[in-house]
């Protein structure tokens, strides 16, 4: 099991922020080279992303189920699934405080992997896994602030970052 | 400089190979070139969960994929009472998982499709859930009581496969009460992985209107297959035709019979279509026969000059999800109980115990007789622990050691009687081509310069030649072998045997063998091996034994042709038979050399002119059971530099002083000597299959698994001394894994003497740069 973690902040307001990150259809299309979406319930979904790793490429099919731990403050996402003979259980959890700028949202993740992807690519997953995990957060980051711009109010003080 | 087949009085000449024209101009015919009419294709799913409940397996999608002819799962097999089979260790395998999967690879589920593309691309359509289950990859864990216990399918609820113990405890116990010096090392043997060139594979090919099953395989002993085969299946054995067709290498990989094989046979049996299966390389290191994997623990007790007295091993054996060793049924774990060595011990014991993890199954004898390189490697790194401690050179330290000529017939204090021997004359021929004295002058030299140079010693003994089969048997199958001669009406003969070469070059050497007892060339005897509907009956070729039993088989079937051509030749010469005379390459009239006839001559009278009441023709077949097994020995010197700035270790030299009794073919001998040398230094210094704590095998492939290239190969020198078998027909003992059993201690002890001015005693292999390199900075040598 590798474990990966960090933290940012987002120039948005903590419920927004929390709203966004609840929610299937604003969080799903954060992922990286996803191929399809599908959400089946508040907290439920289904995604297909495409996924390379040193010599292994192919799709992944991913179910992920979200819950709240603390209301407006802290959630987890359990992803399982996997592709090409192999497979992938994620744990990852987020935090949200209030911070000078915005929300800072840290996070941490559980993951293991199985196949040859783990076996194959083993020596390549761990920067893989990384860049991968800090392109959801900064897709979500991009999304929040994009939406806040869209909207033509920052609703905290940009001048932080 | 090699001779032409067609030399008269072949035996112990280097004639080229036989069967080297046609592997050189790309004309052997291996399994995959195999193609017959309507042939399907089949690829099989891998779990890529160690351990995990398996809760569903949808085929739906797969079944009706593009080209797709049959889809099988565990539960597809239950039904045939299939989804099982027996190891050749007696533990029970699964073919396709059911209820769960116990390593990361195994078998999940069978396609066959009209091509291979098509079949893996359907495997990609099959959904399995999986619930993962912790992974028990650590031996030693497997057996506290915290450890899940993996095989919930036996009656015995433990991880523990075995204990086996060989010697006599309480004299050893005593030896050790009374010793003035006790040296104590862990020892680890990595897994590694024979990983020859050519995976395994198969073609089943079922006929329903005869009802005949001919199955080409990948296989080192093809009898021993279609007996299991037969016993699993429930098939007639007459009905099962095994050709094990040209064999691209097998190193002890190609013993065990595999989930694949089934599958392509169920499936062939299905669909009534042959059904080929041909492993990928990943498939081949990461779930079939792999080797070693041993932890062990020595213990040496001496006199305070380093004389032996007692020695104390225990192992824990890594074998995996199944017991899929490869050993001889009393053996469990092999011959390991060699492990007294070349030495004069006076008491000894020895335990292993054997264990299951989430890694996959096996616990073959990778180009060593069952176990032994395991248990040479650790005498032979022990010896030169105790050699350190005491403060003797270690080639005078084995001297004083050595089971002396005189003593063999030796019996070694675990219960093996040794046949024959010269140590101190190999080890004194190798310290004088290697030029010792001169070596040990130039590292003292250069230690004093600070530079790093090690000079390390093997004088090993393997076990080889399994038969007698009084103590030998593999499921309850005898392990002797055989031979069958035919010889045709103008002298030409057509020689099957009960083996199976890969590479050994069985078609030279045992055409030799023939040839010298019937006075013909090689040229005139050709050699069949590997078809179960022509050949007697034999176990095979692994763990050096064709030479010891098949090649004995030879030379008394060759014997037993000419008795019956001795009297043909009386017939011919006129002449009682008791007056006729041979001298290897004619009969003749005793006192009348010149009245002579030839092999060939007697050959044609068989058919064309025959005494009265004589049967006619010139044959017979042979089942040798030896005696005995042999005992192949060998001193191997091994020259390294080390780079202080890489850690990176130069071999500079490298001598093999082989002794496998009288040699058939010289230069095939060196060829094997060279082979094994590169396979040990392989070992030495580049091969693990190492398991992260998940169970993920991390080096199922040629990238991570890595295998010699001609540019990381040192130059190998070899010589010999013959000391022969006494009880062996022509005296050879076999040779084919001495290298391989001798080399890996030569290369580590030469590392660690090069090391030893830093007080390092011992490392385990394999020593990669990296490994060495952590070494010298904790020395404060490097940087």
């Amino acid at each position: 099991m590798r474990t990966y973690q960090g933290d940012f902040t987002i120039q948005s307001a903590r419920a927004k922020v929390w709203a966004f990150v609840i929610d299937p259809n604003q969080m799903g299309p954060c992922i990286p080279d996803l191929l399809a979406l599908d959400v089946h319930s508040e907290t439920e979904f289904r995604t297909l992303v495409r996924v390379g790793v040193g010599p292994i490429r192919g799709k992944f099919d991913l179910t992920s189920s979200l819950s709240v731990a603390e209301n407006g403050r802290q959630a987890a996402l359990v992803i399982k699934g996997g592709g090409m003979g192999s497979g992938v259980d994620m744990q990852a959890e987020m935090t949200l405080d209030d911070a000078e700028t915005g929300t800072k949202l840290s996070w941490q993740c559980d993951v293991k992997v199985s196949g040859p992807i783990a076996s194959i690519g083993g020596r390549l997953i761990d920067n893989e896994a990384r860049k991968i995990t800090e392109k959801v957060f900064a897709n979500l980051r991009d999304a929040l602030e994009a939406d806040a711009a869209e909207s033509g109010q920052s609703e905290v003080a940009s001048s932080g970052e | 400089m090699a001779l032409h087949p067609s030399e008269a009085r072949p035996f112990g000449k280097s004639i080229t190979r036989k069967e080297d024209p046609r592997f050189i101009r790309g004309k052997g015919r291996y399994v995959d070139d195999i193609v017959l009419p309507g042939m399907l294709h089949m690829a099989l799913l891998r779990s890529p969960y160690a351990h995990a409940v398996l809760k569903h397996i949808d085929t739906c999608a797969a079944q009706g994929a593009p080209g797709v002819k049959l889809v099988l799962t565990g539960e597809d097999l239950a039904k045939l009472n299939l989804a099982w089979m027996p190891t050749l260790a007696g533990d029970n395998q699964m073919v396709l998982a059911t209820g769960k999967v116990l390593f990361q690879y195994q078998e999940v589920a069978a396609v066959v499709a009209q091509t291979r593309a098509q079949a893996e691309d359907a495997l990609q359509l099959i959904a399995v859930e999986y619930d993962a289950l912790p992974a028990v990859v650590d031996p030693f864990y497997a057996t506290t009581p915290e450890a899940p216990i993996l095989r919930d399918d036996r009656e015995q609820k433990t991880n523990s496969i075995f204990h086996w113990e060989a010697g006599d405890r309480d004299a050893t116990e005593n030896v050790f009460a009374d010793a003035p010096v006790i040296v104590s090392q862990d020892v680890r043997f990595p897994r590694v992985h024979p990983s020859p060139l050519e995976p395994c594979g198969c073609i089943a090919d079922y006929n329903s209107a005869t009802s005949k099953l001919t199955w080409y395989v990948t296989s080192q002993a093809p009898h021993a297959h279609r007996t299991v085969l037969s016993l699993v299946s429930g098939l007639p054995e007459h009905q099962i035709h095994v050709i094990s067709p040209d064999i691209g290498g097998g190193f002890g990989n190609k013993v065990p019979v595999y989930p694949g094989y089934v599958c392509a046979i169920v499936a062939s049996l299905s669909l009534g279509v042959p059904v080929k299966w041909i492993e990928t390389r990943t498939e081949n290191i990461s779930s079939t026969g792999f080797a070693r994997d041993y932890h062990m623990h020595v213990d040496v007790a001496a006199e305070e000059d380093g004389k032996v007295l007692g020695l104390r091993v225990k192992t824990v054996a890594d074998h995996g999800a199944f017991d899929a060793a490869a050993d001889p049924t009393k053996f469990p774990a092999g011959l390991f109980s060699i492990v007294t060595g070349s030495y004069n011990f006076k008491a000894a014991f020895v335990e292993v115990d054997g264990v299951y993890t989430n890694k996959a199954p096996g616990g073959v004898a990778y180009r060593c007789s069952f176990r032994v390189t395991e248990a040479s490697y650790l005498i032979e790194r022990a010896m030169d622990v105790l050699a350190q401690k005491v403060g003797v050179d270690a080639a005078e330290l084995r001297l004083r050691n050595f089971i002396q000529k005189e003593q063999f017939p030796y019996l070694s204090p675990t219960g093996w009687t040794y046949d024959s021997g010269d140590y101190a004359t190999t080890l004194q021929k190798a310290l004088e081509l290697i030029g010792y004295d001169e070596l040990r002058k130039e590292q003292a030299e250069k230690r004093a310069r600070g530079e790093l140079m090690g000079i390390g010693i093997s004088t090993f003994t393997e076990i080889v030649g399994a038969g007698p089969s009084h103590t030998f048997d593999i499921m309850g199958i005898k392990m002797f072998d055989s031979a069958q001669i035919r010889v045709h009406p103008t002298g030409k003969v057509i020689a099957r045997l009960g083996v199976r070469h890969q590479g050994q070059g069985h078609e030279t050497t045992f055409a030799q063998i023939i040839a010298e007892e019937l006075g013909l060339t090689a040229d005139d005897v050709l050699i069949e091996e590997g078809d179960t509907d022509t050949a007697p009956y034999g176990l095979g070729t692994y763990a050096s034994r064709s030479t010891p039993t098949a090649g004995g088989a030879a030379a008394l079937c060759g014997r037993r042709v000419r008795e019956k051509a001795k009297k043909l030749a009386a017939h011919l010469l006129e002449v009682g038979e008791d007056d006729v005379t041979w001298d290897g390459e004619k009969f003749s009239a005793a006192g009348l050399p010149a009245k002579a006839v030839t092999m060939k001559d007697v050959a044609f009278a068989a058919y064309t002119n025959l005494p009265e009441g004589m049967e006619p023709g010139l044959e017979a077949t042979y089942y040798y059971d030896p005696p005995n097994l042999t005992f192949p020995n060998g001193a191997y010197i091994a020259v390294v530099d080390i780079d202080k700035g890489t850690g990176a270790v130069s071999v500079r030299r490298f001598l093999a002083v082989d002794d496998c009794g009288r040699v058939i073919n010289p230069m095939i001998v060196e060829g094997q000597i060279h082979g094994g040398l590169t396979e040990g230094f392989a070992i030495a210094f580049m091969q693990d299959i190492p398991y992260d704590e998940d169970g993920n095998c991390l080096a199922p492939n040629w990238m991570d698994y890595l295998v010699p290239t001609a540019l990381d190969t040192p130059r190998w020198e070899t010589a010999r001394t013959e000391t022969p078998s006494p009880h062996h027909p022509i005296g050879a003992k076999g040779v084919g894994e001495s290298p391989n059993v001798g080399s890996p201690a030569a290369f580590v002890n030469a590392v660690v003497d090069a090391l030893s001015p830093l007080g390092v005693t011992h490392m385990d292999m394999p020593l990669s740069p990296w490994k060495v390199w952590q070494v010298l900075r904790e020395h404060g040598v490097t940087e």
